[in-house]
C-alpha cells in the first residue's frame, strides 16, 4: 500500500476541472494506475483506491491518495499542478509506502485522524414505501453516524471520550430532549458540503440526473480496539461514495493541546 | 510557607466596560480590566455575597496582572432606557464600552484559593461578566491553573489571545502591554495609581482603596491555534515519525 499527497495548483483551468467535479477527480486518480483498466470492477474486500481533498486555506488545496499500488499522477501535475518546477528528484507528487504504518498499529494506540464520509441511512417517510437512502445533514446525526457502536466496532476503532473536567457541555442534553453525544467525544464535524454534479450526459442530448452527495469531513482522536479491521478500514474506506472522494481515513500522531506554560 | 500559583483568565467579548473611576451618569471604562471588575467577577463564581467581606478579603489580596492582547475601541453609548414596568424614563447618562477586546488577566496567590476558583469557574454560581452585567463572554474564561508559576510568567507566556479575524488583519504587535502590580522588592516609582483595589462589594456601601500599577510590556508570545486540529492534520507525520525511529 501507498500513500500519496498531491498539491492542487488552484490557479489553472485543468485544477478547476477537477475540483469542480468529483467525477473527474476519480477518473484522474484512476488514471495514475497503470495496472488498474477503467473496465475493472474492483473486489468488495481487496484494497482499493482511495483519494481525498483537503483544503487548508484557499489556495492550498491537497489530494490524498491511498492506493494499492505506487500511483503515477504525471499527468495530474500536467493539468493542475507544476510541471516546470518537477524533476527527476521531485517528480511534482509524494509517494510513500504504507505498510510500515499499517504494520505498526496496535490495540489501545491513539491516533488523530480525519475522514471526509458520506453518512447515510435509509428512511421509510410512510408505510410500506420501500426504504430510501437518505444523508444526515445535521452535525449530531452526522457523528452519530460515526459513534454508532456496531460501526466502530467494524471499523476497529472506537472514538476517544473527553476527560470529565474538559468537557464545557454536559452530555445527552438537548432541549428536545434528544440523544445527543453532547461534548464527550474528541470528535468535530467539519465542511458539511453537498456536491451535485452531473455524472454522465446521456445519449440522445438528454441529461441524466445531477449525483448529489452529502460529504462531511470528520477530525478527533481515536483508539485502536483492532488492528486488523482498522488496517482493512484504511485500505477499504469508510462508507459510501468512495470513488467521489470519501471513506478515506487518515491517522496523525496525537499531537498534545498546546497550553499555555508559565 | 503554602504554594503560590497563578489563575489565568481570558477576558473576551462584544463588549466590556471596566470603570474605575465611574460616578453619577457618566460611566467611563478604563482601557484594561479593573482589579474590582475581575476580582468581583471571581467572588461572583464562587458564590461570595455582596456584603461577605471576610470571604472577599483573600480575593483582594491576590496580587492582579492583565495583558492587552487586542484592544478594541472605546464606544459610547447614550443611554436613554425607560424603567421596565412603569415606564418612566431613567435619568439620562452616557455609558461608555470597549468593543471587540481581549484581554488576558492573571492573579497570583495561594495554591489552594486559586484551584478553589478555578472550580468555581467551572460551574460558577453567579455567572460571569466582563464588568457590567450585560457584558457576557464571548468564550469560556477559564484559561488554566498553574502551579510554581509567577504573574510574570503567565503574562509572558500566555499565548497571544487575540481572536482569528484580528490575527487576520493586524501583524503580530512587536510588544504587548501589560498593566501589572508591584512586587514587593519592586519600587513603584513610575507606577500609576488606580482606585480599583476592592475593599467591599456592599451593594449599600461599596469602597475600592487605591492600588499601584506599573505599565510594561512583554514580547508578544505565538497565538494560541484557534483549537480546533482543522487543516494542521498530516497524515505523513505518521510515517516521518516511523522513519526517525528507525534510525
Amino acid at each position: 500500500m501507498f500513500l500519496s499527497r498531491f498539491r492542487v495548483n488552484t490557479a489553472r483551468p485543468g485544477a478547476r476541472r477537477l475540483l469542480s467535479s468529483p467525477q473527474a477527480m476519480h477518473a484522474a486518480v484512476m488514471s495514475s494506475f497503470p495496472h488498474i483498466l477503467p473496465s475493472d470492477s474492483p473486489q468488495p474486500d481487496a484494497p482499493r483506491v482511495l483519494w481525498r481533498l483537503d483544503q487548508r486555506a484557499r489556495a492550498e488545496v491537497l489530494l490524498y491518495v491511498v492506493s494499492p499500488d505506487r500511483p503515477d499522477l504525471t499527468h495530474l501535475v500536467e493539468q493542475a499542478g507544476w510541471p516546470a518546477v518537477a524533476g527527476p528528484e521531485n517528480p511534482g507528487w509524494q509517494t510513500r509506502p504504507y505498510a510500515p504504518l499499517l504494520d505498526r498499529l496496535a490495540t489501545g494506540d491513539r491516533w488523530a485522524f480525519r475522514l471526509t464520509a458520506n453518512p447515510v441511512h435509509t428512511v421509510r417517510r410512510k408505510e410500506g414505501e420501500p426504504r430510501k437512502l437518505t444523508a444526515h445533514l445535521t452535525p449530531v446525526h452526522q457523528m452519530g453516524w460515526l459513534l454508532d457502536e456496531e460501526r466502530q466496532k467494524r471499523l476497529g476503532f472506537r472514538v476517544c471520550e473527553k476527560p470529565a473536567d474538559r468537557r464545557l457541555l454536559p452530555d445527552g442534553t438537548t432541549h428536545h430532549k434528544q440523544p445527543h453525544p453532547g461534548d464527550r467525544y474528541e470528535l468535530a464535524v467539519q465542511d458539511t458540503r453537498s456536491l451535485a454534479f452531473d455524472k454522465s450526459r446521456g445519449s440522445g442530448g438528454r441529461r441524466d440526473k445531477s449525483v448529489i452527495v452529502v460529504t462531511v469531513t470528520f477530525e478527533g482522536r481515536l483508539e485502536v480496539t483492532d488492528p486488523a479491521a482498522l488496517r482493512r478500514t484504511l485500505t477499504q474506506g469508510i462508507g459510501r461514495a468512495r470513488a467521489y472522494g470519501c471513506g478515506l481515513l487518515t491517522l496523525a500522531p496525537v499531537t498534545q493541546p498546546t497550553h499555555a506554560q508559565p | 510557607m503554602s504554594r503560590t500559583g497563578v489563575l489565568v483568565l481570558r477576558l473576551a467579548g462584544p463588549l466590556q466596560s471596566w470603570g474605575a473611576s465611574s460616578r453619577f451618569t457618566r460611566r467611563t471604562t478604563e482601557s484594561a480590566p479593573t482589579k474590582s471588575g475581575v476580582v468581583g467577577l471571581l467572588a461572583a463564581a464562587a458564590g461570595i455575597e455582596r456584603g461577605d467581606d471576610t470571604r472577599l478579603a483573600p480575593l483582594a489580596a491576590l496580587r492582579f496582572g492583565v495583558r492587552i492582547d487586542q484592544p478594541g475601541t472605546r464606544i459610547r453609548d447614550f443611554h436613554t432606557a425607560h424603567h421596565g414596568v412603569t415606564g418612566a424614563s431613567m435619568p439620562l447618562s452616557e455609558r461608555f464600552y470597549l468593543a471587540d477586546a481581549v484581554f488576558v488577566a492573571v492573579v497570583e496567590g495561594d495554591h489552594a484559593l486559586l484551584t478553589g476558583l478555578h472550580d468555581a469557574l467551572r460551574a460558577p454560581v453567579y455567572p460571569p461578566y466582563l464588568g457590567r452585567r450585560s457584558c457576557p463572554p464571548s468564550e469560556p474564561v477559564d484559561l488554566g491553573r498553574y502551579e510554581d508559576a509567577t504573574l510574570e510568567d503567565a503574562l509572558t507566556s500566555a499565548p497571544w489571545q487575540a481572536s482569528a479575524w484580528y490575527r487576520r488583519r493586524h501583524r503580530p504587535p512587536q510588544t504587548l502591554t501589560v498593566l501589572r502590580e508591584t512586587t514587593t522588592t519592586e519600587s513603584a516609582e513610575s507606577a500609576d495609581v488606580l482606585r480599583d483595589q476592592p475593599v467591599s462589594f456592599d451593594a449599600a456601601h461599596r469602597r475600592h482603596a487605591l492600588r499601584t500599577v506599573v505599565t510594561t510590556a512583554v514580547p508578544t508570545p505565538l497565538p494560541a491555534g484557534d483549537g480546533s486540529p482543522h487543516g494542521t492534520h498530516d497524515p505523513f507525520a505518521a510515517l516521518d515519525d516511523l522513519e526517525n525511529e528507525r534510525a
